[in-house]
């Protein structure tokens, strides 16, 4: 090759690869407002993308992955989290999380209510996009979900088939369940990762680590001092009847914290109600009470 | 220094250099929240240094960009330049413009935009002083009617990186297309026309001082660019995993970046054959270690560790994670800081005399901190990064509670970053420690056009 063939490779080459570029951007225009929702672009979501970039949310967290690596993905935050948590959570973090405890704290941002409603929306709008179902499993922003806590995933659940005999055995808090077929425990552990929200975005099974939700570690023992006691404020008589309505309705009995609850409603979704059948709230339920 | 206008060029040396170390500051400071608590909580939080670590680099590696062809064009060329009042004009709105939009990040006052963070005046200074730049280089060649290959390939890539701010100053309602815009800007130009800016100063180097054949090391600087552009326009896809564009994006990001490191590859093949060929004849030693240092460490940092997660089916999992830091940090070191400091190190013995031509000790030890401490630090952000995936995206971990396992891995991260930046102070000392003289040397020709006779080295 010579130098004028050289120039000539250098000057094709970068003017096919431009032409073919600029074609596919056309086709990503075209197909931008499926992708992304666009008509759910409202004012208010656009002025939730403002308070986004004001407050420089981008130099800690990522959406889409993009961004800085020092604080959590916030892509699918608000499909984790309820708005009323969210909220809480954007007044006062410090409230929710410790900073000797995990070595780093968001500050507090000083957002007015209507600037937390709209990046909230902003939240909401960007959980929806289509990104290709992007993070293939859900990213938390604490909890441990390891062996011996709360490791077992659903992919790892189906893939176990253990003899039916031993469905009949009560199940220590957290193990993997021995067969998915019969217990309705086994069934309720997948429930308590399928839900939509999966209630162990919020809440481990390990002892002490409370997440968005309390631990459920020791959940039992908890609920039979609870209802019987005057602090208790909900309608339940006994363990069970306390994890069912906890779950159907959240706000009947809070936990105390500024972390789950304000003006005694619950963080909690209170969409359960709908989204779970009969039979899944009572596979929960035993599950739950397996939780000694 | 042949041409008395190329002093211009110390002084953008020099405001390279101020920005380069106060880089180092902001950069050390989000390391050490890393490990927190922190106790700047509320003075001086991690957004603020981080917004103020990036954009630092991008102003002071462009300062180093438009120093160095100040340099270099009057020398290709054979020429004073066209203006040098509106080259100090140009700093000084750059400067003022930097100092000001650094001042404005502590207080937050930026558009919270990623890597285009720089307010709207800001922005339009931005333009400003690459358009003063550009007719100044252009007005230099104009007058003196030669213009070399390296200097066109050069003022091409100067030129389109102008070009490519633009998208940078529209305002999109959308913000996945504003993502789709930014890397129009960013990517185009880290993996686009900045490697033909570096690729123009790698040739104008390996001429210079190995004395290799202007023809060949310009037949293959086309080449070079050629195969920089086939994979880095489309390889521009790798930017848009998961963001909300169609999926197409992903398989060609998969494949056009994976041919990427194939340009950096014959960078650096380049770098060592011309090398080779001609010797290692020039007496400036120091400026050989960086200009093949950084052809070496392009191809680590941009070509290998790129690579290593850019595959879709990698990405998925590692997107978004201190994997991309690994990628990031050793990517824009090798290719950028390096070849500025390659430059540095070229043109500084011939603007301040005093020194040695192939470097001081202090100059090696510049140059052997800092790269052992960028490789260490690349190491620890790839094994926090590995930590990271596995606990957090495989197992399911929470974020924060994942981040505390891998704690001992900002340790390290810490103390390879302490070396790193004591290799950037000694560089620093280095350049103010003798005083520029700016005297006119006639004979100092050596464009590498015919047989070159190195002089002795002054020891």
């Amino acid at each position: 090759m010579n130098k004028r063939q050289t120039r000539l490779f250098a000057i094709g080459s970068t003017a096919v690869a431009a032409l073919v570029f600029l074609g596919l951007t056309i086709d990503t225009h075209r197909q931008f407002p499926k992708l992304t929702n666009a008509h759910n672009i409202t004012p208010a979501v656009t002025a939730g993308k403002d308070v986004w970039h004001k407050y420089n949310c981008v130099n800690c967290h990522t959406i889409f992955g993009e961004g800085a690596y020092y604080a959590p993905d916030l892509t699918k935050i608000t499909q984790l989290r309820g708005n009323a948590y969210l909220t809480a959570y954007m007044k006062d973090p410090s409230q929710f999380y410790d900073e000797q405890k995990h070595r780093r704290l968001m500050p507090k941002q000083d957002l007015s209510d209507e600037e937390i409603s709209n990046l909230l929306q902003f939240l909401d709008w960007v959980s929806k996009v289509d990104n290709q179902g992007w993070p293939p499993r859900p990213i938390l922003v604490t909890g441990s979900a390891l062996s011996g806590t709360d490791m077992a995933t659903p992919e790892v659940q189906a893939t176990q088939n253990a003899p039916a005999d031993g469905a009949a055995m009560p199940l220590p808090p957290g193990t993997d369940p021995l067969t998915v077929g019969e217990n309705p425990m086994a069934l309720g552990e997948r429930v308590f990762r399928s839900a939509t929200p999966a209630c162990n975005a919020c809440h481990s099974t390990a002892p002490g680590a409370d997440m968005a939700g309390p631990s459920l570690h020791g959940l039992v023992a908890r609920a039979q001092e609870l209802v019987g006691s005057p602090d208790y404020k909900g309608q339940a008589k006994d363990v069970d009847g306390y994890i069912c309505e906890a779950i159907l309705k959240p706000s009947a009995h809070v936990v105390p914290g500024a972390m789950y609850s304000a003006n005694g409603t619950s963080f909690m979704p209170n969409t359960y109600v709908e989204s779970l059948k009969p039979e899944q709230v009572d596979h929960l339920t035993a599950y739950l009470s397996s939780l000694k | 220094m042949r041409y008395k206008s190329q002093s211009v060029a110390y002084w953008y040396f020099a405001v390279a250099m101020v920005l380069f170390g106060l880089q180092i500051v902001f950069g050390l400071l989000s390391a050490t929240k890393y490990l927190g608590p922190d106790p700047l909580l509320y003075i001086l939080p991690f957004d603020v240094t981080k917004v103020i670590h990036t954009n630092l680099l991008i102003v002071w590696v462009l300062t180093g960009f438009m120093g160095a062809t100040y340099w270099m064009v009057p020398d290709e060329s054979r020429t004073e330049l066209h203006s040098v009042k509106l080259a100090y004009v140009q700093l000084g709105i750059w400067v003022v413009m930097g100092v000001t939009a650094i001042i404005g990040y502590l207080f937050r006052f930026g558009t919270g935009n990623k890597l285009l963070e720089q307010p709207l005046p800001h922005k339009i200074a931005i333009v400003v002083v690459m358009l003063m730049f550009l007719y100044n280089i252009g007005m230099t060649i104009k007058k003196s009617g030669r213009f070399t290959t390296t200097e066109g390939v050069l003022l091409l890539g100067i030129a389109s990186a102008a070009v490519l701010y633009v998208p940078a100053l529209l305002h999109y309602e959308n913000y996945v297309v504003s993502i789709f815009y930014r890397w129009w800007t960013i990517h185009l130009w880290v993996e686009g026309v900045w490697e033909m800016i570096q690729g123009g100063f790698l040739a104008y180097l390996l001429i210079r001082l190995s004395g290799a054949d202007r023809e060949v090391m310009e037949k293959w600087l086309y080449v070079i660019v050629g195969l920089v552009f086939i994979a880095g326009i489309l390889g521009t896809a790798h930017h848009y995993y998961w963001v909300g564009v169609p999926g197409y994006w992903l398989p060609i990001g998969g494949i056009f970046s994976a041919l990427e490191p194939l340009a950096l590859v014959g960078m650096a093949i380049y770098a060592y054959s011309a090398m080779r060929r001609s010797g290692m004849a020039h007496p400036n030693t120091l400026a050989l270690h960086w200009t093949v240092g950084s052809a070496v460490f392009t191809l680590f940092g941009a070509g290998l560790l790129g690579l290593a997660h850019t595959w879709p089916s990698v990405n998925k999992w590692t997107h978004g994670t201190l994997i991309t830091a690994m990628h990031g940090h050793a990517a824009f070191y090798g290719a950028y800081a390096m070849i500025v400091l390659a430059m540095i190190t070229y043109a500084l013995p011939h603007i301040a005399p005093g020194r040695r031509e192939q470097g001081t000790p202090l100059g090696y030890w510049a140059f052997w901190l800092q790269l052992t401490g960028m490789f260490g630090m690349t190491l620890s952000f790839a094994t926090a990064g590995i930590g990271q995936v596995y606990l957090e995206r495989i197992m399911g971990m929470g974020y924060l509670d994942a981040q505390l396992k891998i704690q001992v891995h900002f340790l390290m991260l810490i103390a390879t970053a302490t070396v790193f930046a004591t290799g950037v102070a000694l560089f620093i000392y280095d350049f103010v420690r003798y005083a520029p003289r700016f005297e006119v040397v006639e004979d100092e020709a050596d464009d590498g056009a015919g047989a070159r006779v190195p002089r002795p080295a002054r020891v």
